[in-house]
């Protein structure tokens, strides 16, 4: 395998995947040398792309709309390596954390987190406003946390 | 219409079988994307263990 970095290309924000293609198509057309491309969900307004020189990368994003600029410096295959694998999105949210939901029916509802399901990656949690104690199962990703010690 | 992705491989395809390892198993609900160009000579595909080219997921539900 030859010499390769990552470059990043600086994006309009919520246009990565469509940017991402047009790279992927133009690459393919013109035969430039771009190996591959990555969008991770938590880097917004950003694509990372595979090639050997930044002078690929900067050829190849002419014309497209929304594609700003290559980021100046490359970053080897180690610094991003952790994008490859999301965290699941339960991560830091223990039982007894207070959250609010900040999607859905109960949106700005604040609760108690009773369970956390790390597999399915969701929570059970307890609203606060509620009359009765109902278990609510929503989706880690559907909370923020307020805060995370047991009180 | 979403694209969805094969829960077994991470492929996001049209249609309702997944054309590489013909599982059927597809969800709408997925993060994270990766394009494989060269997968012989990108170090991303090779990290991901992705030996076809194409379009693909990073995490499915």
């Amino acid at each position: 395998m030859s010499e390769t970095s990552i470059f990043v290309v600086k994006t309009t924000a919520n246009q990565e995947r469509s940017v991402a293609n047009m790279i992927a198509q133009i690459a393919r057309k013109d035969k430039y040398d771009i190996r591959a491309l990555l969008v991770p969900d938590v880097l917004k307004g950003y694509v990372l792309v595979e090639a050997p020189a930044p002078e690929i990368v900067d050829q190849a994003i002419q014309g497209i709309p929304h594609a700003r600029s290559v980021i100046k410096g490359a970053s080897n295959i180690n610094e991003v390596e952790h994008f490859l694998t999301p965290k699941p999105a339960v991560i830091g949210i223990n039982e007894g954390a207070v959250v609010e939901l900040i999607s859905g029916p109960f949106k700005g509802e604040k609760a108690r987190v009773k369970r956390v399901d790390v597999a399915k990656e969701e929570i059970t949690v307890e609203l606060f406003e509620a009359m009765v104690p109902i278990p609510i199962t929503v989706r880690g990703d559907h909370v923020r946390v307020l805060s995370k010690e047991e009180s | 219409m979403t694209d969805q992705a094969c829960r077994e491989c991470h492929r996001i395809i049209e249609g309702q079988v997944c054309p590489i390892c013909g599982g059927a198993s597809l969800s709408k609900d997925w993060g994270g994307y990766v394009v494989i160009i060269d997968p012989k000579e990108s170090i991303i595909a090779q990290k991901l263990g992705i030996k076809l080219p194409g379009k693909y997921a990073l995490k499915v539900r």
